[in-house]
């Protein structure tokens, strides 16, 4: 038998006729590269899946057109400078708005727009369908308590035209819009003769995304104000932010901490073996030959035990974003290099320095029990 | 006999002991810092979703509709009813007055605005900025500053008068947009209604307030002739994200359901109380808030909440095998007790022993850590800190203890396998 096949066939063995040894080191380490794949791959896709969820505070860029209304160029601009609609990156509901009489005298806002997109965009308004309808007006639900309290149809005028409304939902929102008729936008204008001079606009991303989709707006309509609106936005930037920190500061002690664990465990498991390093050592072995057995057994326990944290801290992020997030988190690659190679210094920096301490006594000293 | 065994355990093996110690000791902070982070991290972002202003709007019951486009209030002041100023601080008497962190009231009309050399139409907006109130014993200060978070001053915000100050002209805000557009800067006089004011800061919201006068509430109350008159209070409140409880109709509740209902910190139950004690008031949540911070606080919990079971799954697999290392190590000590005519039970007990107050030892020190580190955590990041609650104590002795015993006892069992005769010869 020659030196290395000796070599490897000690490693084996010590794995393989201890095996409870062998396996807790690994599940150790197995443990620590779990969690720490776990936790990065969760932070590294936090931002933009929490991005994805403040979708559905609606609006969180406003365009205003200081004179005049705005122009079918101006919404394919708009539109150019989000982005590919396909690819999600966000939405422009042009709005126009004109004062109406309703019946009782009293002044009311009406509004037109693409009535199924301003739903889409206001994810929040609670919606209550008026069965049997062929009305195609919404009513905001105060409006409706006032003009329409049994769901009927009624009359308002504009300063030229009159015109006939009957409610085809009635919705809720808690916010001025209760106190708004909604038509679609054709309607309106062939009703008013009043084009949009307002769009509202969901930009979707993070929020350095949404800030420069910002700017790209404000260049590409020089004639219109483009506002973002501060109360969201903040408040995407602030949560997004903050959970980020908590994620990575949790993980990082649940991590360094859990690494402290496995050094204790793995620098026990090598302590305990004195009496192989003593006869090792009596029977002729170099310090240098026997650290590198013990390092080499370390590094290949590190390195499968890494290996399969690897694999199920992925799937343990994929299924947190799975039940969490409802869209998985998937894996990252560039994580699996940092994972083994972490692992097998740590592996080693936990086996080696107890042999340093071992190397110190006398090997009969050990075999003798003391 | 049984405690000088495991007396002199401890003694003379102080760098096993120590390492198990340490690791039972790391898990356990692990437990309790996790624990502490999950369960607060949703009080947490909630008050961090603060920022998106109130969740809540009193508007008065017998009102007419608002007439608003584009952020201009086009409601003559004189028509619609009010709510009473004076029955706001009521709010705070309620079931769940803890958890409305504040409210804003607002008055406003379309006026005309006197400057130096023009004279421009804006709309005239009373609120509270940071006004201090008192409801039975308690005090709090409550206004814009801190209900609309998202709210920026250059220059500084004004007082809350309670009456029209004698010497001077009060301080007001001037909206970003309409200082830009009529060059008015701060420390100018304008008259409105005939009266004078100041600006102290021009204020920039990113809304419709960029093109108003935001002054005291009380100023604008006299400057509109109504005297203890409010048009709208948004409330901010803490709240529970919507659950199928809270969905079902409180009318149709039976009455132990409906207990229940009132005395959870739901919207639409915070908004029933503030209708009992204020009847004329319309309250409604504004559901842009209200139903998207609720999905945002659950998804946020949610990934907390299964992180931490995750963390804690590592931990207690990581305390396991550290305890299992260090019993294997002993299986000398093990076969030499049998040898000596130890039975089974013996050897256990005293394994169990010594791993149960190593478990005590481990989670006390793991549980102080842990709420240093938690502490930590909040301090930095939400500059306040989470505080651990005392039953997580008991939660991370338990723990300890189940974790260090199932650790131990399969290990133990393993060891006792062994024919002593073998394990002592070094063979096994």
């Amino acid at each position: 038998m020659n030196r290395s096949s000796l070599f490897l066939r000690l490693l084996f063995k010590a794995a393989w006729v201890r095996k409870d040894r062998a396996l807790t080191a690994l599940i150790s380490v197995a443990v620590v590269a779990t969690i720490a794949t776990a936790a990065l791959t969760i932070y590294s896709d936090l931002e933009g899946k929490l991005s994805r969820e403040f979708r559905g505070f609606g609006a969180n860029v406003i365009v205003t057109k200081t004179q005049g209304s705005l122009t079918a160029d101006e919404v394919n601009a708009m539109n150019t400078a989000l982005g590919d609609k396909n690819a999600g990156k966000g939405t422009v509901v042009p709005v126009a708005y004109a004062i109406a009489t309703a019946p009782d005298g009293s002044r009311v806002v009406v509004g037109g727009a693409d009535l199924r997109a301003l739903r889409e965009l206001n994810s929040w308004w609670s919606i209550r369908p008026i069965e049997g309808s062929s009305g195609k007006a919404w009513i905001g639900s105060r409006a409706a308590n006032l003009f329409s309290p049994a769901n009927g149809k009624f009359n308002i005028s504009f300063a030229s035209h009159a015109a006939e409304i009957q409610p085809e939902l009635v919705f809720l929102s808690g916010s001025d819009d209760d106190s708004r008729i909604y038509l679609d936008l054709v309607e309106f204008t062939a009703l008013t003769n009043v084009q949009p001079n307002t769009a509202l606009v969901r930009v979707e991303g993070k929020p350095q995304e949404i800030q420069s989709a910002i700017e790209r707006l404000s260049a590409s309509l020089p004639q219109a104000e483009v506002k973002p609106v501060r109360q969201i936005t903040q408040a995407q930037t602030a949560v997004v932010g903050k959970t980020r920190s908590v994620v990575l500061a949790a993980s990082a002690v649940v991590v360094v901490l859990i690494m402290l664990c496995m050094v204790a465990t793995f620098t026990s498991s090598v302590l305990e073996r004195r009496k192989d390093f003593a006869v090792m050592k009596a029977l002729g072995a170099s310090n240098k030959t026997v650290n590198l057995l013990f390092a080499a057994e370390s590094a290949s326990l590190a390195l499968v035990g890494a290996a399969s944290g690897y694999i199920v801290g992925s799937g343990t992020a994929f299924w947190i974003g799975k039940a969490n997030f409802e869209a998985a988190i998937l894996p990252q690659p560039l994580l699996l290099l940092p994972v083994l190679l972490g692992s097998v210094v740590l592996a080693l920096l936990a086996s080696t320095a107890p042999l340093r301490l071992l190397q110190q006594i006398q090997p009969a000293g050990i075999l003798r029990g003391e | 006999m049984f405690f000088r065994l495991l007396f002199e355990s401890f003694r003379r093996q102080k760098r096993r002991k120590s390492a198990a110690l340490l690791a039972i000791a790391l898990g356990m902070s692990i437990a309790t810092a996790m624990i502490a982070v999950g369960t607060d991290v949703g009080d947490k972002i909630n008050q961090e979703l603060r920022t998106l202003g109130g969740n809540l709007v009193l508007t008065p019951i017998e009102d007419t509709l608002d007439v608003n486009i584009g952020g201009v209030n086009l409601k003559p002041a004189s028509e619609g009813s009010f709510i009473s100023e004076s029955e706001l601080p009521k709010m705070k008497g309620i079931f769940w007055g803890r958890n409305i962190t504040g409210f804003a009231p607002f008055l406003s009309a379309q006026q005309t605005i006197t400057m130096k050399d023009h004279i421009v139409a804006a709309e005239l907006i009373g609120t509270y900025f940071a006004q201090p109130l008192r409801y039975g014993k308690e005090d709090f200060t409550t206004g814009v500053r801190s209900v609309n978070g998202w709210w920026k001053v250059e220059g500084e915000w004004p007082q809350d008068y309670s009456a029209w100050p004698q010497d001077q002209a009060p301080n007001m805000l001037a909206g970003s947009k309409i200082t830009q557009e009529s060059g008015l800067s701060i420390g100018d006089i304008v008259q409105i209604g005939g009266k004078k004011l100041r600006v102290s800061g021009i204020l920039n919201t990113g809304g419709p307030e960029d093109q108003a006068i935001v002054a005291p509430l009380h100023i604008v109350q006299q400057i509109l002739s109504e005297p203890n008159a409010v048009r709208r209070v948004t409330v901010s409140a803490l709240t529970k994200p919507e659950d199928a409880l809270a969905r079902r109709d409180p009318s149709k509740m039976a009455p132990a359901v409906w207990d229940r209902w009132y005395c959870s910190p739901y919207a639409n139950s915070i908004a029933f109380q503030i209708h009992e004690a204020m009847p004329n008031v319309r309250v409604e949540q504004i559901r842009q808030v209200e139903q998207n911070q609720g999905k945002i606080l659950a998804r946020i919990s949610g990934m907390m909440l299964l992180l931490t079971l995750a963390a804690l799954l590592a931990a207690a697999l990581a305390v396991s095998a550290a305890m299992a290392a260090t019993i294997l190590e002993r299986r000398q000590e093990v076969g030499l007790m049998k040898s000596l005519g130890a039975s089974n039970t013996a050897v256990a007990s005293l394994f169990l022993t010594e791993a149960g107050f190593l478990a005590l030892a481990g989670a006390a020190i793991g549980f102080v850590a842990g709420a240093v580190l938690a502490r930590r955590i909040g301090q930095n990041i939400f500059g306040s800190a989470i505080t651990v609650h005392p039953a997580v104590l008991a939660v991370v002795i338990f723990a300890a203890l189940l974790v260090t015993f199932v650790g131990s006892a399969g290990a133990v069992r393993k060891a006792m396998q062994f024919d002593p005769a073998v394990v002592l010869r070094g063979d096994a």
